[in-house]
């Protein structure tokens, strides 16, 4: 072991435990000190990810206790790449905040490096609780990040956002206590060894109650209610944040579940399709709906639900087909999306016209629809593929549906934003974000084998109940 | 029509949850061999169930004698990095919103103390705090811990706060503290990876099981929880009563 | 012990502070909503850890029977998120009336878009 995962989530919190003892020397240096750690972060992960490809899976055991009786973290090659990807743009992401706009910028600083600490707690971590624990530190720095935006009805929004979320972390706690009584463990992949010989009704339980409550977090159908008015009327370099971290993590969190938790259960084929129909219904839904949005914003976030509803699919193919999918369109959303809403923000001041981050926006649309050579086009490839393997022609169906509406929708986002004639200044470091985000979905795209053979050779333990 | 809706949502789900509790094998006995976990990392399965294991094994393997402190601290130690950080999430949050918009003419008029109360405080207000340090330092022989123990403390700041209208945290020194004992938490993490050991290992001697002087760094994290806590639920409390920044 | 009792009431009060969150539209009844769903929950922990005839796990003198301590350490956890979530939550909820003079929730209740 090169270098230890959990310094990933230590590291930060130190830097969110110590950054109030330099606010002093005022905002720039804050902003070099979160700086700081978040790209000692980057290294560790891009240290970890190069690890995890030559040498498969890493773990790490707490307090050196071997698991279940401690806890462990589990990295293989999935959440290997996810973990890269997060800590990645959250670096960027972070220099496109200006500390006079975010006062006392010491604090915003702390929520944020709590919330990147924690998106790859979730991620790193082999143990329910554990995940619990990260997913509640995401969820509260997220309300208060989401409730600091220049719009001031994004208070609103937080507050509708904290209740289902809250109520979702009430149903994970009711699932932990469900699987924790029938088997008194709570690390996964005991769970995921003995899941055999829970009651089965029990069991259904357990997985339904867990479902809804990641799923409020993954924005996944009838439980996301708060997804619009958050990304609506936040400030458009916090919605970034919260799709390319806590979002990402959550829709992994479900993967762990479906692939990791419950694939050897004996209804599983039913839990399969279950997640099978709400990805369905969520793409759909949220396509549609994006569709007939107006607002910029808000069309976004709509279109963000479909991606996610996307991912979900992939996910539930349960084949290394569609995980390879899955991670190819986390890959793809995290990037473009969160270009996007980067630009969502100078979008009515015209700032897209005849500027970078005009020619940025194209690059990101053409890499949400799918278009070769972006990531977006394997994910959606391998998606295809893996349905045609399995004959789900509805599947199929729903996807070039839903794609030929994403083209027409974000070709009238592109062509509203780019004949906007008022002249709007765009920070550089936006651009430069922006440009890092599209450039690796691009990078992603042409050098899609890395990623494959990868993640390819790690689904093979993965479905077989290994890390 | 919402109510309804509502109350029978409500009903369906009591009635699903209940059922399923009934055929939840709720009281288990963990020692039973059905629990017998499986160690992923080995893989092999042990004779031991997990509870068992903390049970049989606890006082031994970390030197605390109070069984829950020994998982909070040491075995489950990584949980409560994350739960001491949730809280210190919310008091960042709740200092942060409060700061973005101050309230315009909503300036309370500051009363003189109240004879009474500000007596009782400071008759009471040392014993409190004695009474959570102790809580937070023998927290692996007795219950209670760094959690209850800072509660405690910050119980002593809000009758504070309550007694004297004009009493103000000061902000900076609470965010000193705030910060040194997640720090100590942390770094106490830290030195076990230096040393070799994996994180929040122990590295110093248990002791007797059952002196105050035993289960290594147990008593140490607890401390920093205990300031930590303290701090942290003091300063929501005056944040939210209207403190300065 | 009967343990029956505590299962209806951690369902009950779980399902009660779902019902209010699904009824209710006033900020603070919300999060009180929210609260009691919090202690259904921690309830349902600590008694998915009771084993009859058991005492608390504080190995001093030999009891030979002890509670089940996991979710007792796991409750302290859930109760310390509970309370933080809801500290957060009135503070939202007080720049929400600072703003629109009103307790009561925008955009249609929990559920809508």
């Amino acid at each position: 072991m090169v270098v230890h995962p959990t310094l990933l989530i230590v590291l930060p919190l130190v830097g969110a435990f110590s950054v109030s003892l330099i606010r002093r020397y005022g905002g720039g240096a804050i902003k070099l000190y979160g700086s700081a750690y978040l790209f000692l972060n980057l290294i560790i992960s891009a240290v970890l990810f190069m690890e995890v490809r030559s040498g498969g899976e890493v773990t790490e055991r707490i307090a050196g206790y071997s698991p279940p009786v401690g806890i462990f973290l589990a990295v293989g090659a999935v959440n290997a790449v996810l973990v890269l990807l997060i800590n990645l743009f959250a670096a960027f992401n972070y220099l496109t905040f200006n500390p006079k706009d975010k006062e006392p910028f010491h604090r915003f600083t702390v929520l944020y490096l709590l919330g990147v600490a924690s998106s790859s707690g979730i991620v790193l971590t082999g143990d329910l609780f554990n995940m619990f624990v990260f997913f509640e530190i995401a969820a509260v720095s997220s309300y208060a990040l989401v409730a600091s935006s220049k719009d001031e009805r994004s208070v609103g929004s937080a507050i509708k956002y904290m209740i289902l979320g809250s109520v979702g972390s009430t149903f994970m706690l009711i699932s932990i206590a469900l699987i924790y009584s029938e088997l008194r463990t709570l690390n996964l992949y005991d769970i995921a060894h003995r899941i055999g010989e829970m009651g089965g009704a029990v069991r259904t339980a357990a997985f339904t109650f867990l479902i809804v409550g990641i799923g409020v977090e993954a924005e996944i159908f009838p439980f996301n209610g708060w997804v619009p008015g958050v990304y609506g009327r936040s400030d458009g370099n916090i919605s970034s944040f919260l799709v390319l971290g806590p979002s990402k993590a959550a829709i992994y969190a479900i993967l762990r579940v479906l692939i990791t938790l419950f694939y050897g259960s004996s209804s599983r084929a039913v839990m399969m399709d279950i997640a099978m129909v709400l990805g369905l219904i969520t793409l759909v839904v949220g396509e549609v709906a994006a569709l007939s949005e107006k607002d910029p914003k808000r069309m976004l976030a709509f279109s963000s639900i479909g991606q996610m509803g996307l991912i979900l699919i992939a996910i539930s193919l349960g084949s290394a087909a569609g995980i390879v999918a899955a991670v190819f369109l986390m890959v793809s959303h995290a990037s473009v999306k969160s270009a996007l809403f980067l630009s969502s923000d100078v979008y009515r001041q015209g700032g897209m016209r005849y500027t970078l981050t005009g020619a940025l926006s194209v690059g990101a649309v053409l890499g949400l629809v799918g278009m070769p050579p972006f990531a977006g086009f394997w994910g959606k490839w391998y998606l295809l593929s893996g349905a045609a393997d399995e004959g789900l022609w509805i599947v199929i169906a729903a996807v070039i549906f839903t794609t030929a509406v994403e083209a027409y929708y974000l070709a009238r986002f592109l062509s509203r934003g780019l004949s906007m004639k008022k002249r709007g200044g765009v920070k550089p470091t936006r651009v430069i974000t922006m440009t890092v985000m599209v450039g690796v979905s691009l990078l992603v795209g042409l050098f899609a084998s890395v990623i494959y053979e990868m993640v390819s050779a790690g689904v093979t333990t993965l479905l077989s109940g290994g890390i | 029509m919402r109510r309804a809706v509502s109350a029978l949502l409500a009903l369906l789900i009591f009635a699903y949850l209940f059922g399923v509790l009934l055929k939840a094998p709720i009281p288990g006995d963990y020692r039973d061999e059905r629990y017998n976990y499986y160690s992923p990392l080995s893989g092999r399965e042990a004779n031991e169930s997990v509870p068992d294991h903390y049970v049989e094994r606890g006082e031994e393997e970390t030197g605390s004698q109070n069984i829950v402190t020994s998982i909070v601290v040491l075995y489950r130690g990584f949980d409560t990095l994350g739960e001491v950080t949730v809280l210190f999430t919310a008091a960042t949050g709740v200092a942060f919103l409060l700061s973005t918009q101050r309230s315009k003419g909503e300036k309370e008029k500051k009363k003189e103390p109240n004879f009474m109360a500000s007596t009782g405080v400071g008759l009471v207000l040392p014993f409190i705090l004695l009474v959570g340090a102790y809580i937070f330092v023998h927290g692996h022989l007795t219950p209670g811990g760094g959690f209850p123990g800072g509660a405690v403390i910050a119980t002593g700041f809000v009758l504070m706060l309550v007694a004297y209208p004009r009493f103000q945290l000061r902000e900076k020194k609470v965010s000193v503290v705030e910060a040194f004992s997640g720090l100590a938490f942390a770094v106490i993490g830290l030195i076990s990876l230096i040393m070799g050991l994996t994180f929040l290992e122990n590295y110093l001697p248990k002791g007797v099981a059952g002196t105050l002087l035993s289960a290594g760094i147990i008593p140490l994290i607890y401390i920093a929880i205990g300031f930590k806590v303290g701090s942290e639920l003091s300063a929501i409390v005056s944040h939210m009563k209207g403190g300065e920044e | 012990m009967e343990i029956t009792p505590f299962l209806i009431l951690s369902a009950g009060l779980i399902s009660i502070g779902l019902y209010g969150i699904m009824s209710k539209k006033n900020l603070l009844k919300l999060l009180i909503s929210l609260d009691i769903m919090d202690v259904g929950v921690n309830l349902l922990i600590v008694t998915v850890g009771y084993l009859p005839g058991g005492t608390a796990p504080i190995m001093d003198g030999d009891y030979g029977k002890y509670v089940d301590p996991l979710p007792q350490a796991l409750v302290l956890t859930a109760i310390v998120i509970g309370v933080s979530v809801l500290a957060l939550g009135m503070i939202l909820t007080i720049r929400h009336y600072r703003r629109t003079g009103s307790l009561e929730m925008d955009e249609g209740g929990v559920f809508g878009w």
